[in-house]
């Protein structure tokens, strides 16, 4: 607020915004608009080259000081370009689980040399965060970060990294200090993919598709300016990390609460195809199973608005009220998914060889579980809700005060004795 | 359940709360015990004041909102009368109360006036006996001289022994029709039935081909088919809003016995198995607050989609309300089966609730009714 220069108002950000996309970017569902996938589309910029444009033109990176290549600007800024953008769907930007924590905890060193290039897309960031022994327990990672005089030296292996494939790094979180409780000993470090050490191999899914990867380290050396956040202080980190992952974050429109809606509602229009495939739209367990999902999705619209509103209040505790709407997801779309091959009975399970269409409601069973496992299971966003925000009481706890390294040998020892 | 009420609708709620709490608290309704004349006309005149039963009324007839849209402000009046298991017809007096506004006699935009002062009481039979709510499934009424004759059988008719006047609506060849009916005509039989909510009274009205002049007309001959949709939208907004008083009151004592109630050496809901249990019923809860905050809106402002939107509502917060009160049951254990415990008066409420102006599954088929599939 100390800026002596003087800041374009609102009025004229938003005039200029709406010129500029008119003129640079083709509206969600018009003839040119690439297809952009909900998520990977916009974690990797689904175009790399308007994200350069939309950064150049001051769009992205809006509230992000000056300092660090942001546009310097503020909160109402940013939210009339929400609004301005809005018909244009998902637009390609930086992914803000690694900027969003890097901006509030990197120290300004590493941001006034790497976010410029983070907002601008020349950076492309994903998280190593979950390894294949630490998906819920994010603490409980392995992966271990040393010191070697001047370098860290990195080894251990990550997995579920959302398009690491096409990423020039890495957000890596390593243990840092076996000695202390879990919580306390955890470092993030910004790894370039390219660094010597680093391997990144696709995951092939059940879907047949290849969104994730897992990563190998060996011996990557690493440096100080690297590091993101103070050492063994990593779980300050991923507090807003998970806050961010969320949609939780001011300016983060409330995860699902920004979710694209079709301005004309329609009845499931995917249900009630595959129920004209298997000729069953007049039958009634059929029309009951169809409105059941249609309700669903419409109060999920309404708990997204709902989840929304309570964060712009500003509750205690964003991200345990952000973790209804990711519960609700985790919980409806196996319901949906599995709903969707009972109404198309045999349609839904058999095709024609090369059918891409109706191969759909196939797909979506195989990928119904996604929302109840990834980014942390229902039972973790249960324990969220009713420890964050209903107050009940924690679960005795059997790592958290322990050195970590004496966590491990007890758990592999397990005797179900408490203390 | 709102977040965003205006300062007025918050004063609304809080001088309701207020005044359930010192004039009907639970151990009154408890007292009551649906058996005999419940609220009694104090109650009633002193509700009135607050405005209960004139947020659908015309200005200059003695009614107003208090934020322009009466429905998400009677929405805001039936949320406090849930959680505190009010007794009296307030919900089927409000829809009487719109369809008179709608399309009244100025007799009976007299009838509404007195209805909004709580001097006169209406109710609303729609059901038919066993409880089909698909208007006019249970009553006929024909042309008989100047007037009608109305036959057949209503269920599910809140205080009907009890209310000055019976909105009556029926079938005929033309289509539907309603009537405003007299305490009292002959011909007319009121059962006052017991049953599963204790809260509340329901009776059975019979209509052994009574007839009415044609100044018990509301609106016009086969031409009500409009103002019954709309009558039935507001009913739906202000029960799925009553549900959600209820489910939150009910949950948040269930919470607090969860911290409070210790077994194996810790409090009950420090167990996972209670944990995620409450977890996902506050997730029912809250999608549920949403849906009827949707419904209030919607039907408030007359959208188009009102009537899918409130019958989304009600399929969605039946279902939901039935499982609240069971997990909530469940949380409780042994002490939700004891008399004295007020679990069962949530549980009975809202069971009933849940088949009130039509169950789930008869919403269901209504959304795919209005996509005209």
């Amino acid at each position: 607020m100390s800026e002596v220069d003087v800041q374009e108002s609102v009025e004229d950000f938003r005039a200029r915004a709406r010129e500029w996309l008119a003129e640079n970017v083709p509206k969600r569902g018009s003839a040119e608009a690439r297809p952009r996938g909900a998520e990977g589309g916009r974690l990797m910029g689904g175009s790399r080259e308007l994200q350069r444009a939309l950064y150049d033109a001051g769009f992205i990176g809006i509230t992000v000081s000056k300092d660090f290549g942001g546009a310097g600007l503020t909160r109402e800024h940013e939210q009339a370009f929400r609004e301005e953008s809005a018909p244009y769907g998902y637009l390609p930007g930086p992914n803000m689980a690694c900027a969003g924590p890097m901006l509030t905890h990197a120290s300004d060193e590493f941001n006034r040399e790497h976010m410029p290039k983070i907002l601008s897309g020349e950076h492309t960031v994903v998280q190593f965060f979950s390894e294949p022994g630490a998906g819920s327990d994010l603490a409980g990672v392995r992966t271990r970060a040393e010191r070697d005089g001047e370098r860290w030296i990195l080894n251990g292996a990550k997995i579920w990294s959302t398009g690491a494939a096409h990423a020039t790094h890495g957000m890596c979180l390593a243990r840092t200090d076996w000695d202390v409780p879990k919580h306390r000993g955890l470092t993030w470090f910004y790894v370039p993919c390219d660094a010597r050490g680093v391997t990144v191999q696709p995951i092939k899914e059940i879907s047949g598709g290849q969104d994730f990867c897992q990563e190998f380290f060996d011996d990557v050396e690493l440096a100080d300016v690297d590091v993101i956040g103070d050492v063994n202080d990593g779980w300050t980190v991923t507090q807003t990390m998970l806050v961010y992952e969320r949609g939780a974050a001011p300016g983060g429109g409330g995860g699902i609460a920004m979710m694209m809606r079709p301005a004309k509602r329609r009845l499931a229009p995917d249900l009630v195809a595959l129920a004209e495939k298997s000729g069953r739209t007049q039958d009634p367990q059929v029309r009951q199973q169809i409105a059941r999902a249609h309700i669903n999705d419409f109060a999920r619209g309404q708990l997204g608005r709902r989840v929304g509103q309570l964060i712009a209040k500003g509750v205690a505790n964003p991200a345990g009220i952000a973790s209804y709407g990711k519960l609700a997801s985790g919980m409806l779309d196996p319901i949906r998914a599995r709903i969707g091959l009972e109404v198309g009975r045999t349609s839904a399970l058999l095709w024609e060889s090369g059918d891409v269409d109706a191969q759909s409601a196939s797909l979506n069973y195989l990928n119904g579980r996604i929302m109840s496992i990834a980014g942390g299971t229902n039972e973790i966003q249960r324990n969220g809700i009713g420890e964050r925000v209903l107050g009940l009481p924690r679960e005795p706890s059997f790592d958290s005060d322990k050195p970590f390294r004496q966590v491990v040998a007890d758990s592999e020892n397990w005797t179900g004795k408490v203390g | 359940m709102d977040l965003e009420l205006s300062n007025d609708q918050e004063l609304l709620r809080d001088t309701t709360a207020r005044f359930i709490e010192s004039v009907c608290p639970l151990t009154a309704v408890r007292e009551l015990g649906g058996s005999k004349s419940p609220e009694g006309a104090d109650y009633r005149r002193q509700a009135a004041e607050l405005g209960w039963f004139a947020l659908l009324v015309p200005e200059e007839l003695g009614g107003g909102t208090v934020s322009g849209n009466g429905v998400a402000d009677a929405a805001i009046v039936a949320e406090e009368r849930g959680r505190g298991l009010q007794p009296g017809a307030f919900v089927a007096s409000n829809s009487v109360a719109l369809g008179l506004a709608l399309e009244g006699s100025d007799e009976q935009r007299k009838v509404l006036t007195e209805i909004a002062a709580g001097e006169a009481t209406a109710t609303w039979a729609l059901a038919s006996a066993d409880g089909d709510w698909s208007p006019g499934a249970g009553i006929t009424a024909t042309v008989s001289g100047a007037g009608f004759v109305v036959s057949g059988a209503s269920g599910f008719v809140q205080d009907a022994d009890l209310a000055d006047w019976l909105l009556v609506t029926a079938a005929g060849d033309d289509g539907l029709s309603q009537f405003l009916v007299a305490q009292g005509t002959p011909g007319v039989g009121i059962t006052v039935l017991e049953g599963l909510d204790i809260t509340r009274r329901f009776s059975e009205v019979r209509f052994d081909d009574v007839e009415v002049p044609a100044s018990a007309l509301v609106g016009t001959a086969g031409g009500a088919a409009g103002t019954v949709e709309r009558q039935l939208q507001v009913a739906l907004a202000l029960t799925v809003a009553e549900m959600v008083g209820a489910m939150d009151r009910d949950f948040e004592v269930a919470l607090d016995y969860a911290k409070a109630r210790t077994a194996f050496g810790r409090p009950i809901g420090s167990f996972q198995a209670i944990k995620h249990l409450l977890a996902d019923t506050s997730l029912a809860l809250e999608m549920s607050k949403s849906m009827a905050i949707a419904a209030a809106k919607a039907v408030g402002e007359g959208k188009d989609d009102a009537t899918e939107v409130a019958s989304m509502a009600k399929a969605f917060v039946s279902d939901s309300a039935i499982d609240l009160a069971q997990n909530c049951f469940q949380v409780f254990g042994g002490i939700g089966y004891t008399w004295e415990h007020d679990q069962h008066l949530y549980l009975r409420r809202l069971t009933t609730d849940a088949a009130l102006y039509g169950d789930a599954a008869w919403h269901r088929e209504r959304v795919w009714e209005f996509y005209g599939l």
